[in-house]
């Protein structure tokens, strides 16, 4: 029997004062929208990405241009033989993903057709497609960082909301015009290995070891962390919590007043990121120091430093290994195919892009739009500078155009919010999946990023799910940890996990690289070989299970728990209610 | 010893048959020693009972008409068990009818030679049933026929080389040529009486692998003593895989070897007994051996023009550099259902992994 979770109590009312055609967008096969009746008969699944919800603008925007004009278009130009891109539909805030199936043969055969012609030549030429493209985006992003949007006439805001928009969009195009491609090629040489009798848990490692800017970025900001410790700011640190750390140093004067302007120094080439994947809702590092105070602070509460070096030496080690157990099993010919697969893999390397685009697009792409809205909240107004980013597109071009933000706009804006929260708080309550079941996905991106695989599609159906102390999943960082849980709703709250202690989130994205730099392990309810928690907890030595499916529904926050990393296994050992009875 | 070494209508030697009549004398086993003897490839000492010798028995002991009037009484579709009453009746009269005076003698003097040849008393023989059209009757027949490891003395391989005759009748056979409707007079048997080698271990070897059909590696399969406790399955073998175009060892899977084929001196034959707990998780094979064995498996190959699969055995004197004794080769059956492509093709292999519909391969 197919399991069929309702998407009725999903469907109805979304934000207050949201019109159907606010989601008037240019859609190449489906359009993003609210739930509505029928969906039912697709397989929806909820995207951890953006767990903590998405404001009117971010969700529409994001959705429409990104989620699904970036994945639907490029699986057209590719093209995936039998698959169309994903589209999304929201429930509440939330966003649930779903993937589009081509089934017509016929179809499929002339895509397979148009694939063959076109793949070689990406292949070929991956490192002029992508830097191309970066370049691309770099030189929109400077001409950004060039404005003084203080200074810009009012007039010119519609202009430059309609460019910061199109910079987003064009920066999907680009994104997934290159994961798809790399994606293929990775998965061909991954089944062609397995083939060849490889053992699949050696291939991830194949690629690993190669410097991510992402990498580079986390580097800097213990290099930020030491030289607090240096500046004898320690304790500082200690004492105080993020939010007030500015405050506290500032009051602590001496050397805390250099450290600081060495920080602000580091954020100005750095902190144009933000905790988020392309949500214009997020601010960057620059805007709200908290995260990166943060993850200083939890830095300095290490005994020893995580030490790069070492842990890439050790990943660059590893992999040679890796390659040579595999080669040393392999005949001549088989051995002429798996270096030309590895050759192809490494001059178009899926784990490395998969963290390393994310400087570039998914964590600073919509930086330019979230300024330009809160320059216009202060020229309109608004009761706060982030009042835009709870308006729909059109309502904002119509403020942008001269409308008065006042009255019934104002008012919806206070709605939204309580909406926004509302649905905030319900995260932890959102099913894991929605609509019409399958047993298992095709799609290799829902696989291998997402996930979704037999094991976690039977786990999120599992009604006492909160009750099991036993948990299964991908075995994506090998190695053993036992440590103190932490459950985590966003990168938000990443200050809150202590050295040694274990992650468990949704899963990650490239905005939690840093607190790998102190965790013991990592337990994900999404995410397959091809995570980001699975990549970089390779390349930190950071035993993690991924696709666990149920990971944040049964394991507490405070519990005891065992990561086997190797085996993909998580034992919860002791629940936290237990030993806080044990206490009183 | 000229006589002998030539042959007769009844006795053939390995060494000195003319290749080209020798699998329709001796039958395909025996025939195909000689083609590998030809070939330069190392076999055992030994000669066959021809089928000729085989067909003057049964015309002339009256054993034809006593198996017809047999498998007469059968009807055209038996019953199993009416099968087994005939396989066992008929094999009762192989063993209680004795051969011609001159037949024996031609065998026990052929068994002198070969104590002479090998220059041992009383050596022990492995005597083989060899049929004919053994190998065109596809796989169904490979095996079924009685082979006896370790008879020694005329009076035993004569007996032998009766049981031999009698296993073309063993159940598994007769149901076979019944469903076929072959009549047993147009496959009829030869039986080869071989140096028995001492064996330290034996094993077969393919020169594709027997499953896949992959043509770029050899597939080795091996144990201590000898091969009869592998052939039979009774005993899981190592397994070790080469590479064909390098030698190289890709692969070598230690076994737990509970059984194992030995020399019984009480019953005076090879059977199969418990493996002594030491031998049973240590490695068989060696480096030097498993290229040697490979060597011999390409050669055998590239002999025939087509894949094989082959019995050999390591002797208890062989040393390194000595060529591998081959005691049996014959063509695989297996035909690739896949060739290793000749490079990295990403496209092919995203139709066949990613598009098909199916989960990747060790997913």
């Amino acid at each position: 029997m197919t399991n069929v979770v309702p998407v009725e109590p999903f469907t109805g009312e979304w934000y207050p004062g949201y019109k159907p055609e606010f989601f008037d967008f240019p859609y190449v096969v489906d359009a993003p929208s609210p739930f509505k009746p029928g969906d039912e008969q697709a397989f929806w699944f909820l995207d951890f990405h953006w767990s903590r919800g998405l404001t009117p603008l971010a969700a529409t925007l994001w959705s429409a241009d990104g989620y699904c004009h970036g994945t639907q278009s490029a699986s057209e130009n590719l093209p995936l033989p039998p698959g169309r891109g994903v589209t999304c539909r929201f429930a509440g805030t939330h966003l649930y993903g779903s993937p589009i199936p081509e089934d017509d043969p016929r179809e499929i055969n002339a895509r397979a057709q148009r694939l063959a012609r076109n793949l070689p030549h990406f292949l070929q030429n991956f490192t002029s497609i992508w830097e191309a493209g970066r370049d691309e985006l770099e030189d929109t992003w400077n001409y950004f960082q060039g404005i003084d949007l203080t200074k810009v006439p009012r007039e010119d805001f519609p202009k430059l909301l309609h460019q910061a928009r199109r910079y987003h969009k064009r920066a999907m195009e680009i994104h997934f015009a290159v994961m798809y491609p790399m994606l293929v090629n990775f998965l061909s040489f991954y089944g062609s290995c397995a083939e060849m009798g490889i053992d699949t848990n050696l291939i991830g490692k194949f690629l690993q070891g190669e410097d991510t800017k992402i990498m580079e970025l986390d580097r800097e900001l213990y290099k930020l962390a030491i030289k607090a410790r240096e500046a004898g700011l320690s304790q500082v640190f200690a004492e105080n919590e993020p939010e007030n750390m500015r405050q506290a140093l500032l009051a602590h004067g001496g050397s805390a007043s250099q450290w600081l302007t060495d920080f602000d120094d580091w954020l100005q080439v750095w902190g144009h990121r933000s905790d988020a994947t392309c949500d214009v809702g997020v601010p960057s590092w620059i805007e709200d120091n908290t995260n990166a105070f943060g993850n200083i602070k939890t830095f300095l509460m290490k005994d020893t430093d995580h030490d790069f070096d070492a842990a890439q030496r050790n990943a660059i080690e590893e992999r040679e290994a890796a390659i040579e157990a595999a080669r040393s099993g392999l005949t001549k010919e088989e051995q002429a195919v798996f270096d030309g697969g590895l050759a192809a893999n490494r001059a178009a390397n899926f784990p490395w892009w998969q963290d390393d685009h994310n400087f570039y697009i998914d964590l600073k792409v919509m930086l330019p739009l979230r300024h330009i809205c809160q320059e216009l909240a202060a020229r309109v107004g608004a009761d706060d500078k982030n009042d835009m980013i709870y308006l729909f597109w059109p309502e904002l071009l119509e403020v942008a155009n001269g409308k008065p933000y006042a009255g019934e706009l104002r008012s919806l804006v206070a709605d939204r919010r309580q909406y926004f929260d509302h649905w905030f708080h319900k995260r932890a309550e959102m099913p894991k999946v929605l609509g019409t079941i399958p047993e298992s996905v095709e799609d290799p991106v829902l696989i291998e990023i997402f996930g979704i695989n037999p094991g976690s599609l039977r786990a999120v159906q599992n009604p006492d799910a909160a009750e099991q102390t036993q948990l299964a999943g991908v075995p994506a960082a090998k190695g053993r940890a036992v440590g103190v849980a932490r459950v985590l709703q966003s990168s938000d709250e990443l200050h809150r996990v202590a050295p040694g202690e274990i992650l468990v989130c949704e899963s990650t994205s490239p905005n939690w690289t840093p607190a790998f730099g102190k965790i013991g392990g990592a337990v994900c309810d999404g995410g397959g070989m091809l995570s980001h928690a699975a990549i970089v907890g390779r390349e930190y030595g950071v035993p993690t299970v991924t696709a666990v499916g149920v990971a944040t529904i049964a394991i507490k926050d405070g519990d005891t728990i065992e990561v086997d990393g190797t085996n993909g296994k998580v034992t919860i050992l002791k629940r936290a209610a237990d030993l806080a009875g044990a206490d009183t | 010893m000229t006589g002998a070494l030539v042959g007769t209508d009844s006795i053939v030697w390995v060494d000195s048959v003319d290749p080209a009549t020798a699998v329709a004398v001796a039958g395909s086993k025996m025939g195909r020693l000689t083609e590998l003897h030809r070939a330069g490839v190392q076999v055992p000492q030994g000669f066959a009972v021809t089928v000729e010798a085989y067909r003057r028995h049964c015309a002339e002991s009256g054993l034809d008409e006593r198996i017809d009037q047999v498998l007469s009484g059968l009807g055209s579709s038996p019953a199993e068990h009416e099968v087994e009453q005939a396989s066992a009746t008929i094999r009762g009269l192989f063993s209680e009818t004795p051969m011609a005076a001159a037949l024996e003698a031609e065998i026990v003097a052929a068994y002198e030679e070969l104590a002479d040849r090998v220059v041992e008393v009383n050596p022990p023989t492995a005597v083989r049933s060899s049929a004919t059209g053994e190998d065109a009757a596809d796989a169904s027949f490979a095996g079924i026929f009685d082979t006896y490891l370790g008879i020694s003395g005329p009076q035993r391989v004569l007996a032998a080389v009766r049981s031999c005759w009698g296993s073309l009748f063993t159940t598994r056979a007769l149901s076979y040529r019944l469903r076929k409707g072959i009549s047993h007079h147009d496959m009829p048997i030869a039986v080869g009486v071989i140096e028995l080698i001492h064996a330290r271990a034996s094993g077969v070897a393919f020169s594709v692998h027997p499953v896949t059909g992959k043509p770029d590696r050899i597939v080795i399969e091996t144990s201590w003593g000898w091969g009869e406790a592998i052939v039979q399955g009774l005993v899981d073998p190592d397994h070790v895989e080469v590479g064909k175009a390098d030698n190289r060892i890709l692969k070598y899977e230690v076994a737990h070897k509970k059984m194992v084929s030995a020399f019984d001196f009480a019953e005076g034959r090879v059977t199969e007994i418990a493996m002594p707990e030491r031998l049973a998780d240590r490695r068989v094979l060696d480096d030097e051996q498993i290229v040697a064995i490979a060597e011999s498996v390409k050669a055998i190959e590239r002999h025939y023009g087509y894949p094989v699969d082959v019995e050999w055995v390591i002797s208890r004197h062989r040393r390194a550099g000595d060529p591998i004794c081959i005691v049996q080769s014959r063509p695989v059956t297996v035909t690739a259902t896949e060739t290793t492509p000749a490079a990295y093709d990403p496209v092919a292999l995203a139709q066949k992994y990613i598009f098909s519909g199916k989960p990747i391969p060790g997913r």
